[in-house]
């Protein structure tokens, strides 16, 4: 009897032992998204097939792995026919020649939000189809703090008299001790700070770097204060930040629309304001923008395009992209629609004023020296001036820059 | 070398062991605690969660797109075939590093054993494009498939595992072998009836690290397994981790609790092997 | 008898079917592949035929998956490091030509044409195109377009559409997405030019783009005129402009020299590298510690409840070791962890663990401490129960006391069977990339340092910065520093294993 068993279970873990292909291939559509996004592409692709008859494969992808994937399986003719993610990763796929251009988007680029083509363009082609904008904002909750004040020495004071550490109880909480350079980007740029300069043509210039400007310093200090003030304490972290948040203890925190499930999730009263400006100065953001890619190993081509420009490309795909994920579209006749909620609203506002991220693979030198800079302003090993000058001249080395 | 206790020297021992107990389990229950509770950070908890729920352990087999009981089972599956062909071709290799004389032995296995010091750090590109190749070739090999998978970690058979069978091969009498071999058997029947059975503690111990170290692997399935139905319990770990923007704590340790069952039954079915089977091959007396 | 001949058989069905598959890799140019398979062939048939290497009967079937998937790798590797595999250099020459030459771009006043498809019972297709610039229409059959008129006898309507033409039923929207690979491939000649479809609704004239000239190496842009020729994998015009993407090219050793020149690298190497020999030492000399003590504790005859004590013990080998330290980094958090806050709540402080450059240090051999304590206790336990009790009379005899016992007899004897495990944890130690990387990342940085090098850092989580995070992926540069650490913890080992002299014993044993 316990022969048999065993040669039964054998049998079943051999039958699972073979497995299909999931690569691009004619006639049929492959989409790799995340875990996010996949569920609403299929849902939605059905539709595609019911009208078109070609059918369309999502597969979930880790987010950080459709990245590094594609540039493997790429050129490898294992890859997509489509991928969805953010903006900044094209600089590094044209590169690596892994993307088409989508020439039908020039006619209709009027029809998006400028700054999400603007995003997606480079060297004169658009490389991806925008779905969505972000930027961070202040989250905050409405219990606590019945309207954000709009010039940042209120902020403060505001955020001070909540600030409670008997209680446990915070005004304003960020994760940039994290570090996180990401949402410290609004302190650097109030007072004139950059990551990269436009040259005389107005493309990017790696060698310019405006992270140890004036501006950008002056940023560093505001940020030191908010240690040395007790405001934030050195080892918040995302979980510290949105867990405290979430438990009725921080008034306003530093964070993007992604935070905004769970709060509700937690019952907060929640509300959505526009940073705020710095003597005068808007604190600009990045600003992400996520789209659809098309690899330039796809077997479907022009198939791919007629699914992003027939179907996606329409109110009711980007409506429902937007129902399922709630930030803001890129399409301007979806965004109209919503337009009257005031989240979208208040997150539009801080989109208004925000900065795309560059796209260029230089980028992830800055990120890490950024990150570096931040930790030693944060434990006050360094003071400003010295961790970002530092992270400029590492940046430069790296890179590659001449002297 | 031991002798009986007085009491106080047996309250030190069973304190000195319980302190280490709080040291071992104490993250343990941390995640535990996690897995418990509504929300979904593992900040902010108190030890027992004011609302325990088990919501997490319903959402992990209820989610259409993330079929975790299937991942589980592909662990299983895949850990445990890759650690069963692992302890027979480390028990042929060590047979033959045991029993036979021939040129280059020496030097071999100190090769086996440097060769796989080699930072694993870009083998991942190379190993991707060789079982796409070999998937073209032969289908049921490649990408994406659970029989590719186990070949890759075939690879590290050879290697530590055949140096420590190798070692309690090497205890084993020859004479009952030898007598074997007078009555007409030939080397392989020897091994197969004489060697092996008198080695199961060393083929369990074996057996158990393999199946211990394929079960908590992720890099290699993560790279090589795309299809959601193929993922073993360890990717698909990874895929509540690498959530665009934070760790879904709740579901995630709900997930660690339950993957850690098929680890902790096959240690302590096959523990009363390892004690007995490390020792043999290891000292000579 | 029987068993000979099936042997036989067998053996000679697989050189058939190797064979086979060794012209069909012939004949397709897969050269390491063919090679793979004729060294595997050989050696199969050299196993079961010859008396003299009959014990590779026994090694073969564990040397085959190690050759592919161990040995192939770090051969790939080596070859990488001598060339700019990475971002902006991913693909072959050959593909990053056929990438150039697939382009085709839309000339200025180039007529385009709306369509209609129509598809015959034999599967022949028929278009009618219809110039958006002078409106006439043209029809294509055999793949030339001819001028028509929409009163061509041919035509047959149905109000004001056509609906047939020369028995070709008109194709909806739906059919004519289904065949998009099928128009995709179309061109039709226009003149000296040549019509393709560009969207789904229209064909236009279409010129390709560029086009490479093998025998000069020359790429040329047909729209400007300017030429590009391969420098060091990327095509460069003679004023400098760059085409993306490049592709890999064999760059010598320049990757290697890189490493010893450039003072990112050589500048940190030497503290990165007494670190990380520290760090492997530690981890191992820690480990082994507790391990023992908890082995000599649990191996007591007169100890109670030691089989509940050996399995709870156990329990942190069995967790998943990137959860662990996911779980640990959380715990740890200085202001919010849990060992914090119990730190401040018995003694008021707080322990500034991933800010400080020492605390970062014991925090990472603390974590590796918890994840490697129990692996060792195994190992522990196992060897200790091989040392026979005479030697522990015989010492007690001679009036040695529990101390002494342990010194002059266990600790010898043990030393001497585990020393290359040992060994075998130092060189996995000094290469553990996911601890370090998981739980500080390398930090805490290194105030005034110019270089990504932070306190932690140990050799192979610092270059994996330096390859990745700088700009964009440089896999060449990679796989050469692995090969350098690989050079380095190879030797540190076999020195290991001599001073240990565990490989004699191994032989020796026999």
């Amino acid at each position: 009897m316990k022969r048999a068993m065993a040669l039964l279970l054998g049998f079943t873990m051999l039958w699972g032992l073979v497995g299909t292909a999931w690569a691009s291939r004619p006639g049929v559509l492959t989409i790799w998204a995340d875990s996010t996004r996949a569920p609403i592409l299929a849902e939605l692709s059905p539709a595609f097939t019911a009208e078109f008859g070609i059918p369309v494969e999502v597969h979930e992808v880790p987010f950080g792995d459709i990245r590094a994937r594609l540039g493997v399986a790429g050129p490898a003719g294992e890859g997509p026919d489509i991928i969805i993610g953010p903006h900044d990763w094209i600089g590094e796929f044209i590169a690596d020649g892994l993307l088409e251009p989508l020439r039908f988007l020039e006619g209709i680029r009027d029809q998006f939000v400028p700054v999400s083509i603007e995003a997606f363009s480079s060297g004169g082609e658009i490389w991806g189809l925008p779905y969505l904008t972000e930027a961070i904002g202040i989250l905050y909750n409405r219990d606590l703090v019945p309207a954000v004040p709009e010039t940042y020495a209120e902020f403060i004071a505001l955020a001070r008299g909540l600030t409670d550490p008997e209680k446990g109880q915070f005004g304003f909480l960020t994760n940039i001790p994290q570090p996180d350079p990401f949402h410290s980007f609004p302190f650097f740029t109030a007072s004139g700070g950059y990551i990269f300069g436009l040259d005389e043509e107005g493309v990017l210039d790696p060698c310019d770097i405006g992270l140890a400007t004036e501006g950008a310093i002056r940023g560093g200090h505001l940020i030191l204060e908010l240690i040395t003030a007790g405001l934030v304490p050195v080892g918040t972290d995302y979980a510290a930040m949105t867990g405290l948040f979430n438990d009725g203890k921080a008034g306003m925190i530093l964070t993007g629309p992604w935070a905004v499930a769970d709060a509700r999730a937690a019952g907060i009263n929640y509300g959505i304001a526009k940073l705020p400006a710095i003597e005068g100065q808007p604190m600009r953001p990045f600003v992400g923008v996520h789209g659809f890619m098309v690899s330039s190993f796809s077997a479907n081509k022009l198939l791919a395009m007629v699914f992003l420009q027939e179907f996606i490309v329409t109110k009711e795909a980007k409506l429902a992209l937007y129902e399922a994920d709630p930030r803001n579209p890129a399409f301007l006749p979806a965004l109209e629609v919503v337009a009257a909620d005031p989240e979208v609203a208040a997150w539009a506002a801080n989109e208004a004023v925000g900065i795309p991220m560059p796209s260029i693979p230089e980028m992830a030198a800055v990120w890490s020296a950024w990150a570096d800079a931040l930790t030693l302003i944060v434990t006050q090993q360094l003071s400003p001036e010295d961790a970002l000058r530092d992270a400029v001249a590492r940046i430069s080395g790296l890179i590659g820059c001449p002297r | 070398m031991y002798s009986r206790h007085t009491l106080p020297g047996k309250l030190l021992r069973h304190l000195l062991i319980w302190g280490m107990i709080a040291f071992a389990l104490f993250p343990v229950l941390w995640i535990f605690s996690a897995s418990i509770n509504a929300g979904n950070t593992l900040f902010g908890q108190r030890f027992i969660p004011p609302n325990p729920t088990l919501s997490h352990y319903q959402e992990l087999f209820t989610s259409p797109r993330h079929p975790f009981g299937l991942w589980l089972w592909n662990s299983i599956k895949v850990s445990g075939i890759a650690s069963l062909l692992t302890v027979s071709l480390a028990a042929l290799g060590a047979y033959a590093l045991s029993r036979f004389r021939f040129r280059g032995r020496r030097t071999g296995l100190l090769a086996l054993l440097i060769i796989q010091m080699f930072p694993q750090m870009l083998a991942m590109v190379a190993i991707y494009l060789l079982l796409l190749e070999i998937g073209r070739h032969l289908p049921g090999l490649g990408l994406n498939t659970h029989a590719g998978l186990i070949m890759v970690y075939l690879g590290g058979a050879m290697g530590f595992n055949t140096w420590l069978m190798k070692g309690y091969f090497d205890t084993i009498p020859r004479d009952l072998e030898e007598s074997a071999m007078i009555d007409g058997a030939t080397h392989f029947q020897a091994f197969l009836q004489i060697i092996l059975p008198l080695a199961k503690p060393i083929l369990a111990v074996i057996f158990i690290l393999s199946f211990i170290g394929t079960y908590s692997d992720f890099l290699l399935p993560s790279i090589l397994l795309t299809g959601t139905e193929n993922f073993t319990f360890a990717v698909g770990l990874r895929l509540f981790i690498l959530g665009e923007y934070a760790t879904r704590w709740g579901i995630f340790a709900a997930a660690c609790m339950l993957g850690a069952i098929p680890i902790l039954v096959v240690f302590l079915s096959l523990q009363r092997f390892l004690i007995s089977g490390l020792t043999r091959g290891a000292v000579k007396g | 008898m029987a068993v000979i001949l099936l042997k036989i058989f067998l053996l000679g069905l697989t050189n058939a079917l190797g064979v086979w598959a060794a012209v069909g890799l012939f004949l397709a140019g897969s050269w390491l592949p063919l090679g793979g398979l004729v060294l595997g062939l050989v050696a199969l048939n050299l196993a079961v035929l010859s008396k003299r290497a009959y014990p590779l009967r026994y090694l073969l079937p564990g040397l085959i998956p190690f050759f592919l998937m161990v040995v192939y790798p770090i051969a790939s590797n080596m070859a990488v490091a001598f060339t700019n595999f990475g971002t902006g250099h991913r693909l072959t020459k050959e593909q990053v030509i056929a990438h150039f030459e697939n382009r085709f771009y839309l000339p200025e006043g180039g007529e385009r044409f709306t369509y209609q498809a129509f598809r015959g019972p034999a599967g022949s297709l028929i278009l009618l195109l219809t110039s958006t610039l002078t409106g006439t229409n043209y029809l294509s059959e055999r793949g030339i377009l001819q001028a028509v008129e929409l009163t061509d006898p041919r035509f047959i309507f149905d109000g004001q559409e056509i609906v047939e033409i020369n028995g070709h039923h008109r194709l909806s929207r739906r059919e004519l997405v289904q065949m998009m690979g099928e128009l995709q491939g179309l061109s039709l000649p226009w003149g000296d030019e040549a019509v393709r479809l560009v969207s789904l609704a229209e064909f236009g004239v279409a010129r390709q783009q560029y086009r490479y000239d093998p025998a000069e190496g020359v790429l040329t842009d047909l729209r400007t005129g300017i030429t590009y020729t391969p420098v060091e994998g990327i095509f460069t015009s003679v004023h400098g402009e760059r085409l993306q993407p490049g592709f890999v090219v064999f760059i010598g050793a320049r990757n290697f020299s890189e490493i010893i020149t450039n003072p990112h690298i050589s500048g940190p190497f030497f503290r990165i590298f007494t670190w990380t020999f520290l760090w492997a030492f530690l981890s191992v000399a820690t480990t082994f510690t507790l391990g023992l003590a908890l082995a000599l504790l649990l191996n007591d005859p007169y100890l109670e409840l030691r089989n509940f004590y050996r399995t709870l013990l156990i329990v942190p080998y069995a967790i998943p070791g990137f959860i662990s330290i996911l779980v640990w980094g959380g715990m740890l958090n200085v202001d919010f962890g849990i060992v914090n806050r119990m730190l401040q709540d018995l003694f008021a402080t707080k322990i500034p663990w991933f800010h400080d450059p020492l605390w970062a240090r014991v925090a990472v051999l603390l974590v590796n401490l918890w994840l490697g304590y129990a692996y060792m206790m195994i190992v522990c336990l196992g060897a200790l129960q091989s040392i026979p009790q005479e030697l522990y009379e015989a010492a007690r005899v001679d009036g040695a006391n529990r101390w002494q016992q342990f010194g002059k007899v266990t600790l010898p004897l043990l030393l001497i069977s585990i020393a290359p495990l040992l060994v075998g944890s130092f060189a996995f130690n000094f290469n553990n990339f996911n601890v370090i990387f998981l739980l500080t990342g390398g930090g805490p940085p290194i105030p005034g340092a110019i270089t990504p090098a932070g306190a932690t850092d140990i050799l192979i989580s610092y270059t994996y910065n330096l390859a990745f995070g700088a700009a964009g992926a440089r896999y060449g540069f990679a796989a050469a520093v692995s090969l350098i650490i690989f050079m380095i913890i190879g030797t540190i080992s076999a020195i290991n294993f001599r001073l240990t002299r565990s490989l004699e014993r191994v032989g020796e044993s026999l």
